[in-house]
């Protein structure tokens, strides 16, 4: 059993004082950078950079990483109480976390959440301690046209996401591919609608964007409620999920797993895009899909899974290949390099220590994580218990600072001021905010990788015919998509002739 | 009008003092160096080498804050309009005249130019390898260069971004050796260098701190170094001076301050600068990272920089008639 001595000496390495303090610190601090909207764990990751000089690479990497993944624990908090993304991966969170708050299972949607994490991160580690070099080797296969179908799918299922109609939902999907069109092409360096502004050279920012229209949206739509929703003192027993929520989110958050660990192999920002595949592919199973929407356990355990797991994968290049796929892994390689480790194909072999010191310290962290976010729980829905006046200023401010930390931009304030506003009339008007806010995520992407492949192929589609990947993800979504309009006419059908009974 | 002039000869004496006590003092708070590329590239790497030495020279913390957006042009702005008073420093590099000289390709106005920052030195200045996948059919630079010959315009290659550092030494290779290739750009150097090693594409350019891993794990191969003088990492790669191809390009990383920094200040950032790259700690982490410590001090990297920006600007005029045809 190579990998178990391998493993026992990597706990050797992590269960020193030193280490087991370095790892509780990356926790905390990263709990903090997931709970704080607007500050990610990239922001976290590269503020602590200094504050390694001094440790040794194995100390340094083992905080690091307790950020990245200790982000992804807090990042659900904002957004299941306040409906604020903390993180961009949490945005799906806020539609079922929050309303779970509003009906006073905040403390459940907490609790499972943090539970989820717990599971999607340890199977995550196991994952990538035992198929590491394995998958690294598979994940640089996947090329434009495999990501293109692959956005496709997610694509297709935007329609299926928010609560209303499907008539609703598209105009936001639109307006989120237009607003997501805006800046410079990255393929030919045209710009678009920048209107000669150079800050919106970069397109818009997602962050500012989504906090806006969920969090600022939510705020200002508040003012106008006279009912004010006092949250009673509330005993230990109902902060806890019920036998029901427990046993609804079991096949999520496995689920979640799996799904997470496999989309975030793949490069960018995957963590936001398995929560949010996570989301609508437990929509679909579920029994009663109309119930999303309006407070589903399910809507959060498999998202907050999903991007636990993801977050674990999302290093397998960078610790398998060398390569960082993801802003976070680059900016952990970059710390390592300062140590003088220069992680490549052959880091595994040449650095056993390191490598087994870090998944035992993973193990030992997610750990630490849920230990500490379980009794954070009650605390933070006492947080609610704080007057309206006083909390949502407070919020507010706080989106502000966290928005301005990451890229000291005044631009981006704005563009989170004006979302706002767009945010609370489209709530005015009954539209879903979801959809816009993924479709202005995915549409770039789709239409980059879409592009890139045909750059590649010279313009001939047979580039997609050519993968086998891309060909079933591509028959799998015209599927998809032919299913979603039947089962429109069916419902239209039954509809008609239940009016036509009535009469 | 004598008074006045009294006034004005105190007054620049005392600006003298002033001047010189700055410098004296300087620093008394943390330095800002402003990096305006994304955190886990190549200048991220040297920036936070060089502050995690240059700290303990100066007595005050060097902190580097990434300020990306428009390919560089936010943060190299801030950097150029910052006050000049040696407390903001701006990683400067070869996407400086890269994004300028696109700007003026495209006939807009660059926001700011190289005349708004004086030189303090460079850290790195690389030459690029010309890498493929290892089962590709090729033994040598001209094994390739006759295979591209035979099939014009199917052969792609992949870089970290368009009219990027790993864009432009592709650019000028394929020039330089009368190919026709496809270019199919990648957010970063990180999907750049995925693309090769997952055989998407048939080429790419990228730096020695990059590539060198993945040619010791054997995961890329390389064919050629594309300058004029082999690295000592990898000495049994041949160059394309050598092989008869005259393309160089050189990806170098330093520090610039905005122009109007005192004199006094901006000597001792030389200083400081010299001393940080001739020191054991930061050659150390250059090394390991694959790459070569070559210091060119504030003249040189001016007077560099005016050769490599109308180079640059020749070849974007060329490739702006191209795409626009």
């Amino acid at each position: 059993m190579d990998v178990l001595t391998n493993l026992l000496g990597g706990f050797q390495t992590a269960l020193t004082f030193k280490n087991i303090y370095l790892c509780l610190i990356g926790c905390l601090w990263g709990t903090v950078v997931g709970v704080l909207p607007g500050i990610g764990p990239l922001a976290g990751i590269t503020l602590l950079i200094p504050a390694t000089f001094g440790i040794d690479a194995t100390g340094a990497i083992i905080m690091l990483a307790g950020i990245y993944y200790g982000a992804m624990y807090g990042g659900s908090t904002t957004s299941i109480l306040m409906n604020i993304p903390g993180e961009s991966a949490s945005v799906v969170t806020c539609i079922d976390g929050y309303q779970m708050t509003r009906k006073g299972r905040g403390g459940a949607a907490l609790f499972i959440s943090a539970w989820g994490s717990w599971i999607g991160g340890t199977l995550g580690i196991m994952g990538l301690m035992l198929l590491a070099p394995f998958l690294a080797n598979v994940a640089v296969k996947f090329g434009p046209p495999e990501m293109f179908a692959l956005l496709l799918i997610a694509f297709i299922l935007l329609g299926s996401l928010g609560k209303g109609s499907f008539f609703k939902a598209v105009p936001m999907i639109l307006l989120g591919l237009l607003v997501g069109t805006i800046g410079m092409d990255q393929l030919t360096g045209t710009m678009r609608f920048t209107h000669g502004i150079r800050d919106l050279y970069d397109g818009i920012g997602f962050i500012p964007v989504a906090m806006g229209a969920f969090g600022i949206g939510e705020i200002l739509s508040s003012t106008e409620e006279t009912l004010v929703h006092v949250v009673h003192r509330v005993r230990l027993r109902e902060l806890l999920p019920n036998r029901e929520e427990l046993r609804a989110s079991w096949g999520p958050i496995l689920r979640g797993t799996g799904l997470g660990f496999l989309i975030g192999l793949l490069p960018g920002s995957a963590h936001v895009l398995s929560s949010f595949v996570s989301y609508t592919l437990e929509k679909r199973l579920s029994k009663k899909p109309g119930e999303f929407g309006t407070g589903r356990i399910e809507g959060v355990a498999g998202p907050e899974t999903a991007n636990n797991a993801a977050s674990e994968s999302a290093m397998i290049p960078f610790l398998g290949l060398g390569i960082p796929t993801g802003p976070a892994p680059a900016v952990m390689m970059i710390a390592l390099m300062i140590h003088g480790v220069r992680p490549g194909p052959l880091f595994i072999s040449e650095q056993p220590q390191l490598f087994w010191g870090l998944i035992a310290s993973m193990y030992i962290g997610n750990v630490i994580l849920l230990i500490l976010n379980l009794p954070l729980v009650s605390i933070f829905i006492n947080l609610l218990r704080v007057p309206f006046r006083i909390l949502f200023p407070v919020v507010l401010l706080v989106c502000l600072v966290g928005t301005y930390a990451v890229n000291s931009s005044t631009a981006e304030l704005m563009i989170l001021l004006v979302f706002g506003v767009l945010g609370y009339i489209f709530r005015r008007l009954d539209f879903d905010i979801a959809p816009f806010v993924l479709a202005m995520l995915i549409g770039p992407s789709l239409e980059m990788a879409f592009r890139q492949s045909l750059m590649r192929s010279a313009g001939s589609f047979s580039i997609f015919l050519q993968s086998p990947v891309a060909c079933t993800l591509i028959a799998l979504s015209c599927l998809l998509f032919f299913w979603n309009i039947y089962r429109a006419l069916r419902r239209q059908k039954a509809w008609e002739s239940a009016l036509e009974r009535g009469e | 009008m004598k008074a006045s002039v009294k006034l004005v000869s105190i007054l620049i004496a005392f600006l003298a003092i002033v001047e010189a006590s700055i410098a004296a003092d300087y620093p008394t708070k943390p330095i800002t160096l402003i990096n305006p590329q994304a955190p886990g590239g190549t200048l991220d790497i040297q920036a936070r080498a060089f502050a995690s030495v240059a700290d303990k020279m100066l007595g005050q913390p060097v902190v580097v804050v990434n300020k990306t957006g428009a390919t560089g042009m936010v943060g190299g702005l801030a950097g150029a309009q910052a006050a000049p008073d040696g407390y903001t420093l701006t990683v400067g590099s070869v996407n400086i005249p890269n994004a300028i000289e696109w700007e003026i390709a495209n006939g807009r106005k660059p926001p700011f130019t190289r005349y708004d920052f004086v030189c303090i030195g460079t850290f790195t200045m690389s030459p690029t390898l010309l890498i493929v996948p290892p089962d590709a059919p090729y033994k040598t630079l001209a094994d390739f260069i006759a295979d591209a010959k035979a099939r014009p315009g199917q052969l792609a290659f992949s870089s970290g971004g368009l009219y990027g550092m790993s864009h432009l030494p592709a650019e000028i290779f394929v020039r330089a050796a009368g190919l026709k290739v496809r270019h199919v750009p990648y957010t970063g150097g990180g999907p750049s260098l995925t693309a090769i090693v997952g055989k998407q594409v048939d080429f790419s350019v990228n730096y020695p701190a990059n590539t060198i891993p993945l040619i010791r794990g054997n995961k890329v191969k390389a064919l050629a170094v594309i300058g004029g003088k082999r690295l000592k990492s990898v000495p049994n790669i041949p160059t394309t001076k050598e092989l008869g191809i005259d393309a160089e390009y050189y990806g170098w990383v330093g520090i610039l301050a905005p122009v109007k920094t005192p004199k006094p200040i901006v000597d001792k950032l030389k200083d400081v600068m010299k001393r940080v790259v001739e020191s054991k700690a930061f050659v150390d982490v250059i090394e390991q990272a694959g790459d070569e410590v070559h210091f060119l001090n504030g003249e040189e990297l001016a007077k560099y920089m005016e050769f490599e920006s109308a180079k640059i600007a020749k070849l974007y005029a060329e490739m702006v008639k191209e795409t626009r045809k």
